[in-house]
């Protein structure tokens, strides 16, 4: 076959698909004449990429609220009730006036538009306000709000992004709005670091630079006087660290659950925690009356033998009936005391 | 893995038509020709949508765990096999840079890669394949014309005419060249049926009009031009016209020489083809006194250390080594494209776009930008639109999340447009003929279903 009769080649090649019929070798049979053999290179393979999730920031760094938001969002696993968690937030940030809507206060890389405003109170603590015209990222942006505000700005500049991990909600969001919400970490950051810069100048001015003679910028004068942003969200963040035994708070149904814990498992500890609040902007518990979500820790010898999956069927089997009248939903730490002392 | 071809095969007797010699799909003359249909099949049975998707791999899979719906064909399309096949075929087979070589595999890569070009020439109607300048996309041949032909043609005081619809590498490019050249860029507005204004158009074109810069179909309101008209009312006044047709070439029967465009752009990554290559027609008096673009080899004759002579076009704006393969790749697109015909494919999306539309009506609190279809407006497969109170982007992400609709949301490269519309962004969702109607009733439900959420939060 004639390799330089390009014109007959032409032809070939318009059928080009019917072609993948034939074996190999036949269309250029030239080359099934030749054997070549390869040698193989031995390369160095690339050291393996360190993923980022091996070097994340230890959650105790973090400050408080923003820990507890990131335990809320870990215990919500079905997507469509993380947005709605998401959403809660959002609807309950407290609004931003438009004067402060300026470009210096745009985040920038969102699909939408986002803005972000911070000052310092009397002690040095900054407290964002943030706005949006998506609901999704209005909520990301209260729970950035909602997780930084009220805290010093040495603290929030340490805070590493990798956090956002932890929330599961990237799954849920594409990565141009996570970088958005990456963005607005970085513009918070940025708006504390340049009042703490400013602060320490000394001259005990608190706002921030571009906002000027404007009296609801005292910062006394937070909306609820108060500095708990939280608070007027309707959600409330004073933190319920439970104790060896926070029998305190807890409402009927928790303490039922607490006797009938004891009661059946002779726990040697037992930690029984309302944390029904966190859950209040989800559908699981709209129409009941709180007391929807715990979180149980507990450590008996019943549980010595038993598979992990044994263990909470063994506590849900106890606390069947709660689970029937509106318990929604138990966050489960179930061990043995020998694996307590191995500790 | 050819085996995975052979099985795919015979689904493709269904979409060749038979065709007699005049008609306008058999333009080119090197389209493959299989087995005549089957008796026992009859044309027209099943819609093009279900008879071509096997063709297209990607589109059977799960996105976040619900079937995905493909909408965002506007953005980019989806490649047949034909195509996968092609490009695989180059680099395995033939791979070896063009023009230049001796040896077998160079001589097959540059008859390869100039046959793609006549198969462009042919699939819009040009004159001659030295008429079609591969570049890397729409935007850079837009470039092009802006940076050779512009610089060397533009004088101060002379008007550059465009829409405000306008995709930004049709404006851009502009307003750098304006700059450079004391031109005046000057844009028409949108009529009652939200389209471009043609009587103000018309009206705008005056001695002072050097060019005129239009689409042929919007990405975003999904109106036609009658690009016919305006080619005449230009060239009445030695007025040049770009014709964009980024949104056209893919979709129905483009033919520069019955529009008497002067220049027209597209890209093959909206057609079907690979990324990474686009063309650019210009009629070959315009080509032959353009100046070079990008330097370098390929569009030299002679270099010397204090000068150099040029080739003559299309090589003359095609500096360095080009997309090859993807050249390639988008000739099988073509191939591929004319398999099924056009036409067919406009007449079957002209029907997608009416239940389109027809069905996004339904959706209550919708605003759809662009002409409301009627007998004498018709409009593309695309509808970009907003929900009363809800983000664009809310909208967008849900859909994908939590039904694995992918559409569009943002400004679609159009930010005067939604400027002019009094929005910061939009959704969207564009169809291509491997799209069927239960793609359209899959969105239009899952649509339903976001905003009854988003809503309910209110």
């Amino acid at each position: 076959m004639s390799l330089h009769s390009f014109s007959s080649a032409r032809f070939c090649t318009s059928k080009f698909p019917i072609c993948f019929h034939l074996s190999k070798p036949s269309k250029f049979p030239l080359f099934s004449n030749r054997s070549i053999s390869f040698e193989k290179i031995p390369t160095k393979s690339p050291p393996p990429l360190r993923s980022s999730s091996t070097q994340l920031q230890p959650m105790e760094e973090l400050p408080p609220k923003l820990q507890e938001i990131i335990k809320l969002f870990q215990s919500v696993e079905e997507p469509k009730a993380k947005y709605e968690q998401l959403m809660f937030y959002g609807k309950n940030l407290n609004p931003l006036d438009t004067q402060f809507k300026t470009k210096e206060n745009k985040v920038e890389g969102c699909v939408s538009q986002v803005w972000v405003r911070a000052y310092l109170d009397e002690d040095k603590n900054v407290f964002y306000q943030a706005d949006s015209d998506s609901v999704l990222t209005k909520g990301l942006a209260a729970l950035l709000v909602n997780g930084l505000s009220g805290r010093p700005a040495q603290e929030i500049l340490r805070v590493s992004p990798d956090f956002a991990v932890l929330l599961g909600l990237q799954q849920s969001l594409t990565p141009s709005r996570n970088n958005g919400f990456l963005n607005m970490l970085k513009l918070m950051q940025r708006k504390a670091l340049e009042l703490l810069i400013e602060a320490e100048k000394g001259n005990g001015s608190y706002g921030n630079g571009q906002v000027v003679n404007d009296n609801s910028e005292k910062p006394v004068e937070n909306s609820n006087s108060d500095p708990k942003v939280g608070e007027s969200s309707g959600v409330q963040f004073s933190s319920k660290k439970s104790n060896e035994d926070s029998s305190s708070g807890l409402g009927s149904r928790g303490m039922r659950i607490k006797e009938k814990l004891e009661r059946e498992l002779s726990p040697i500890e037992l930690e029984v925690e309302d944390v029904s609040y966190q859950h209040a902007g989800h559908a699981g518990v709209r129409g009941s009356d709180g007391e929807t979500h715990f979180n149980v820790r507990i450590v008996s010898k019943e549980f010595e033998g038993k598979s992990l999956v044994k263990r909470h069927r063994l506590i849900y089997g106890l606390l069947d009936e709660e689970l029937q009248t509106g318990l929604h939903a138990l966050s489960l730490v179930a061990k043995t005391p020998s694996e307590v002392e191995a500790k | 893995m050819m085996e995975g071809v052979v099985v795919k095969l015979p689904s493709f007797p269904f979409l060749y038509p038979t065709v007699s010699p005049s008609s306008p799909n058999c333009r080119l003359g090197f389209r493959r020709f299989s087995a005549p249909l089957s008796a026992a099949v009859k044309e027209g049975s099943v819609s093009l949508g279900h008879s071509t998707r096997p063709d297209f791999p990607i589109l059977h899979q799960k996105v976040n765990g619900s079937n995905l719906v493909y909408l965002d064909n506007a953005a980019t399309s989806q490649k047949p096999t034909a195509v996968l096949k092609a490009l695989q075929d180059y680099y395995e087979t033939y791979n070896s840079n063009v023009h230049r070589g001796i040896h077998y595999l160079s001589a097959k890569a540059t008859d390869e890669y100039e046959l793609a070009r006549k198969k462009v020439a042919a699939f819009i109607n040009a004159s001659d394949s030295t008429e079609i300048v591969f570049t890397r996309n729409a935007t850079e041949a837009i470039n092009l014309v802006a940076y050779s032909w512009g610089l060397s043609n533009l004088r101060p005081g002379n008007e550059i005419i465009l829409s405000i619809a306008e995709h930004h590498s049709a404006i851009v490019p502009w307003q750098i060249v304006a700059k450079i050249t004391g031109a005046i860029l000057r844009f028409v507005s949108l009529d009652e049926n939200e389209v471009p204004d043609v009587e103000e158009l018309r009206g705008m074109i005056s001695e002072r009009t050097k060019l005129v810069v239009v689409h042929h179909v919007s990405n975003v309101l999904g109106s036609v031009l009658p690009i016919e008209d305006i080619v005449i009312w230009a060239h009445a006044v030695g007025a040049k016209v770009l014709v964009d047709a980024c949104q056209s070439v893919p979709h129905m029967v483009v033919d520069v020489q019955g529009l008497d465009a002067d220049f027209l752009v597209a890209s093959s990554h909206k057609m079907c083809g690979p990324t990474g290559v686009g063309f650019l027609f210009g009629k070959s008096n315009l080509l032959l006194d353009m100046p070079p673009f990008l330097g370098g080899g390929e569009m030299i004759s002679d270099v010397f250390l204090d000068h150099s002579t040029y080739a003559e076009p299309p090589s003359r704006f095609e500096a360095g080594t080009p997309a090859i393969g993807e050249a390639i790749g988008l000739g099988a697109a073509i191939d591929y494209l004319s398999g099924i015909g056009m036409q067919k494919i406009h007449d079957y999306e002209m029907e997608l776009a009416n239940y389109l539309y027809e069905k996004l009506c339904s959706v209550p609190n919708i605003r759809i930008y662009g002409p409301k279809p009627s007998d004498n407006i018709h409009r593309a497969a695309l509808c970009s639109f907003n929900v009363e109170n809800i983000h664009p982007t809310d909208l967008a992400t849900f859909l994908d999340q939590q039904h694995g609709v992918a559409i569009r949301s943002g400004h679609h490269c159009a930010q005067p447009l939604h400027r002019h519309l009094g929005v910061n962004a939009s959704a969207r969702a564009s169809l291509h003929f491997y799209n069927t109607r239960e793609d359209v009733d899959e969105f239009i439900r899952s649509l339903d279903d976001t905003v009854s959420f988003f809503n309910s939060f209110k």
